[in-house]
């Protein structure tokens, strides 16, 4: 991460993550940058006369992103789990080079040595034209990822967690401050998390991973509709993390602890006498 | 005659010959049993169903609310449940083979199974329109609320 955080220009990033997933974990770790859009996707089944029905009357609320001060330059994360050969790879690679239009530069012995330093390669004082491999062990981490751009600050999930994995940064935003006290496994607070911002990207579900795929295309589940015993997304959550509480040798604590906010919530949504004619007022031309 | 319900600007039509189960299918009298189908309400939230599974079949007992199957479609996928608690008479076996009679002709071919059972639990087409209005926020909960899931 800190080589990664010393490259200032647009940057292509391959990982073993969905792209979103990729995109905010640098985010985290203060490396920022606008999307940049690649044409290596996992594949959709998507039927194209998909019309979206379930229209959002909501008021667009603000998120966590517009408050963001990123830079103009790009980050593009390819997801490497997506074809088994490495030449689709390289062809996107220079396919995204000459749209971002930057001459790549070959690692040659002039290059390297000379007195130009390119900010495409970095010396690194080893031979001229040998790659750095970092030999280190790489372990599973399970760690939640918070996605900006859904992002609207409501602190539902710092009040749901009860292992302290959130904390708020000082500007009152919200962060991911302790990752590695997140508890393996337990997805419970993307779960509550109302704009599904929350993301883990080592999770099995790619709804949770950062799928785009279970964005745009999620096919609905009506069981609970149709006669299936009830169980929403709060009661998994719910039961989720009393199991983790048990392991630990804490008290289980049901829905006692941090859903209360979800509920004053509600009530606060309610438009009232007042709303309504503050919204009359709006209509008038004034 | 047949009852409408507006689902948005869709208006969904029960016939009224007919009883009707809260999980939203239509129960027919016959001879030996009721015949259970996919009501409307059930059909518009599938829409284009493709694949069709049952976990049961004939001269089992079922009970109310117990998994019997399962449903796909291009936009969802359920699970199937029953809707009273009765004996499995008979399935609709040109369904398993190409579903496509639910969406074209809900009412009649397009028929589930039979259960022999009792229909007290079961609505009339007036109280079922009334079922709806109170779960029709839910139902638009449940579809907009699935991406926290």
């Amino acid at each position: 991460m800190l080589c990664l955080q010393g490259i200032e220009g647009d940057m292509i990033v391959l990982s073993w993550m969905y792209p979103r997933a990729a995109r905010w974990t640098l985010t985290r770790n203060k490396i920022q940058g606008q999307e940049g859009v690649t044409l290596l996707v996992e594949e959709i089944d998507s039927d194209e006369d998909e019309e979206q029905e379930t229209e959002q009357n909501s008021e667009p609320m603000p998120r966590v992103i517009d408050s963001l001060n990123i830079p103009s330059r790009k980050i593009y994360c390819l997801d490497l789990r997506i074809h088994k050969e490495a030449g689709v790879y390289l062809q996107e690679i220079k396919r995204i080079s000459e749209e971002a239009k930057i001459t790549i530069i070959e690692p040659t012995l002039e290059n390297v040595t000379g007195k130009e330093p390119s900010d495409a390669q970095e010396s690194n004082g080893k031979a001229p034209g040998q790659p750095v491999i970092i030999k280190e062990e790489t372990k599973r981490r399970w760690y939640p990822v918070i996605d900006m751009s859904r992002c609207t600050n409501c602190m539902e999930c710092i009040d749901f967690c009860l292992f302290g994995v959130y904390g708020v940064d000082h500007t009152e935003t919200i962060l991911v401050e302790q990752p590695d006290d997140c508890r393996k496994g337990c997805p419970a607070c993307s779960r509550v998390c109302p704009e599904n911002a929350i993301l883990f990207p080592q999770h099995k579900s790619p709804a949770i991973a950062g799928s785009a795929d279970v964005l745009e295309n999620l096919k609905i589940d009506l069981s609970k509709l149709f006669g299936a015993p009830e169980a929403d997304a709060v009661d998994v959550a719910v039961r989720e993390r009393d199991e983790q509480l048990m392991l630990v040798g804490r008290d289980a604590v049901g829905h006692d602890v941090g859903l209360e906010r979800r509920q004053i919530e509600r009530d606060d949504t309610k438009k009232d006498e007042l709303d309504h004619l503050i919204e009359q007022l709006d209509e008038f031309d004034l | 005659m047949s009852l409408v319900f507006h689902m948005g600007t869709f208006e969904a039509v029960f016939p009224i010959d007919r009883l009707y189960a809260k999980n939203h299918m239509w129960a027919l009298e016959r001879e030996d049993g009721l015949r259970f189908g996919f009501a409307a309400y059930a059909v518009r939230l599938l829409q284009d169903v493709y694949f069709l599974d049952w976990d049961i079949s004939a001269d089992m007992d079922v009970r109310e609310g117990m998994q019997i199957g399962d449903i796909e479609s291009s936009k969802a996928e359920s699970s199937l449940h029953a809707p009273l608690t009765g004996k499995i008479l008979r399935i609709n076996n040109a369904l398993l083979k190409d579903p496509s009679a639910i969406n074209v002709d809900k009412y009649d071919e397009g028929w589930l199974f039979e259960i022999a059972a009792d229909t007290t639990p079961l609505l009339e087409a007036s109280e079922y329109l009334q079922h709806l209005e109170a779960v029709w926020e839910v139902t638009q909960k449940t579809i907009k609320g699935q991406l926290n899931e």
